[in-house]
């Protein structure tokens, strides 16, 4: 949906070329991606004010930028998540990973859980990492379970959380609270009812051995190799959290006033949506001042879990099966959690 | 997609990352903190690709490696470089201030407000000003005479004096507002970065005006854009 124009139309038609001649042998020189790419850089630079004039509208400018500072700001985190997902490749044995987590999955689940306060980051870091786990042998829903927690439970988002909402200190435990259980109880879902056919062949197929090559050749190719897959997707819920920024009137939240339940709803879908770096929704939840707290608090608890973008770079690393089934079933355990620790602490 | 083409691609969204964070253009879109990060980040990619195309070049790469199937999403880096390089999408402003009705002014009446500085004009942020006028009983800024910087927003026959405030990026945004009286205010365009000196209307943020100070204005100066546009 979102190629520009001319690389489909460019496909295509050198799609029809060889389809037309089947039985001519491969011409020497073929148009490959390498080509399609430098044509469309020469056709932007050529059309470059073109493009310039059709953005010049006000919702196009303000969408560019939130599409590009959403990029911007996620790329670090990616990368972070990308470096640690090589270094498990190269450097940590796969017998190593079994020996450190309980044998039973259910008590994995909870352990993995917790070690998400270890990766300081976005999100974005650790879709890359849950992937590599798999990949390494550890169970799917353990590495589920790491993948739901991390950015919702490490220490820099609990401080962000504690500074942002400085005059209602009980946001910071409810907030750990709602996402470990969202985290822990997604893992054991998985463990229950979960197929392994529902993630892609891809995600989980082990690494070939690398007799001969070096390690730091392995990490260098894994992170490069995921960095590049995974950055695609990025952009994807990137530009999903633009359209989203631009066209979600602000009049949803007036409308809500203090009604609780349609606000608990309401704010869930804003904070999908949205698609908020975690270490930032704390700050934009206490603005929503018109609000009672409860319903702030879903919105922290459902965003790290699951939101657009996450679900793009999660289609991508798992393929789109499992996020079709995945991101629904958490949002529904992250808004059933964050009521239950809302319950228990405000 | 080529080998080739994933690691041209790397090159020039590190590239891009580099840009922003060498020439100061990413103070539009991030925080000023995450500047190292962002050179570290396009350093790492650029390096990335250029460690896989030495590899390739003295073909120490498997064959099967050379026609990965990594599908077509790869394609969509071309985004961030292409807006970066040719669009340079400029800093929030005056749009954003009016799509959003969130008010940045929150309840800070607990860590109390320090005393303003014994000067004849006292230059505030919008943040600090906005929130005093809500929070602070004590009307410690009655008839002072303030200053503040913002830009222009025009909306519904009132002018206002706007600046966004964000704390990771240019996405979470809110707005800081001041409503300007007196004057002839129509002419000021959107946009437009002005300096004004004036006086707050005392009372005049309360919940039914979603906590937005009148201000009455004695001078309106045109200034250039700051390079930091947001407050944090």
């Amino acid at each position: 949906m979102s190629y520009p124009a001319g690389i489909m139309s460019k496909v295509t038609i050198t799609g029809e070329i060889r389809g037309a001649r089947p039985r001519r042998p491969a011409p020497k020189w073929r148009i490959t991606s390498l080509e399609v790419l430098c044509a469309v850089l020469v056709l932007a630079l050529v059309g470059q004010d073109w493009l310039v004039g059709v953005l010049d509208v006000p919702v196009l400018r303000t969408a560019a930028t939130v599409f590009v500072a959403v990029c911007v700001q996620a790329m670090p985190f990616l990368v972070l998540g990308v470096l640690i997902s090589g270094a498990i490749a190269a450097f940590v044995p796969a017998s190593l990973l079994r020996r450190v987590l309980p044998r039973r999955t259910a008590l994995a689940v909870p352990v993995a859980g917790m070690a998400g306060v270890a990766l300081p980051g976005c999100e974005c870091a650790s879709v890359p990492v849950a992937r590599r786990l798999m990949q390494q042998g550890v169970a799917p829903a353990v590495a589920l379970s790491f993948l739901l927690a991390a950015p919702a439970v490490n220490p820099i988002v609990l401080v962000a959380t504690a500074v942002a909402f400085k005059d209602a200190p009980m946001m910071v435990p409810a907030r750990f609270v709602g996402s470990l259980l969202t985290a822990v109880v997604m893992g054991w879902l998985w463990t229950r009812f979960g197929k392994a056919e529902w993630i892609a062949e891809r995600a989980l197929r082990r690494l070939p051995d690398h007799d001969g090559t070096s390690r730091w050749a392995v990490f260098a190719e894994t992170a490069r190799h995921d960095l590049v897959q995974a950055g695609g997707f990025l952009v994807l819920g990137g530009l999903f959290a633009a359209v989203f920024n631009v066209v979600v009137p602000a009049a949803w939240l007036e409308a809500l006033g203090g009604q609780v339940v349609f606000g608990v709803l309401v704010m869930a879908l804003l904070a999908v949506v949205l698609a908020l770096c975690s270490e930032a929704d704390a700050f934009v939840a206490v603005s929503m001042s018109a609000l009672p707290l409860l319903p702030r608090l879903v919105f922290l608890v459902v965003g790290p879990a699951v939101d657009v973008k996450l679900a793009a770079l999660q289609a991508g690393a798992f393929g789109r099966g499992f996020a079709a089934r995945f991101a629904p079933a958490t949002f529904v355990v992250a808004i059933g959690c964050a009521l239950v620790a809302g319950a228990v602490f405000l | 997609m080529r080998r080739e083409t994933q690691n041209i691609l790397l090159v020039l969204l590190g590239g891009a990352l580099l840009k922003l964070a060498l020439t100061g253009t990413y103070l539009r879109y991030v925080k000023a903190s995450l500047q190292p990060w962002l050179v570290a980040t396009g350093a790492i990619m650029v390096l990335l690709a250029l460690v896989a195309i030495a590899r390739d070049v003295r073909g120490k790469t498997a064959g099967h490696e050379g026609h990965e199937h990594t599908g077509r999403s790869p394609w969509l880096l071309l985004l961030p470089v292409l807006a970066v390089f040719l669009i340079s999408p400029p800093a929030l402003g005056a749009d954003t201030v009016n799509r959003s009705d969130r008010t940045i002014a929150q309840q800070n009446s607990a860590s109390g407000f320090a005393a303003l500085p014994d000067e004849q004009v006292v230059s505030l942020t919008m943040t600090d000003f906005v929130t005093r006028t809500a929070w602070d009983d004590s009307g410690s800024l009655d008839h002072r005479t303030v200053k503040l910087t913002g830009f222009v927003v025009q909306k519904d026959g009132n002018t206002f004096v706007a600046r966004l405030a964000i704390s990771c990026c240019a996405a979470d945004a809110s707005p800081i507002k001041v409503r300007l009286l007196g004057g002839d205010l129509a002419a000021l365009a959107d946009d437009q970065w002005v300096e004004v000196t004036g006086r707050v209307v005392p009372g005049s943020a309360t919940k039914d005006t979603a906590y937005t100070p009148s201000f009455t204005v004695s001078a309106v100066t045109p200034v250039a854009t700051p390079e930091d546009t947001y407050e944090s």
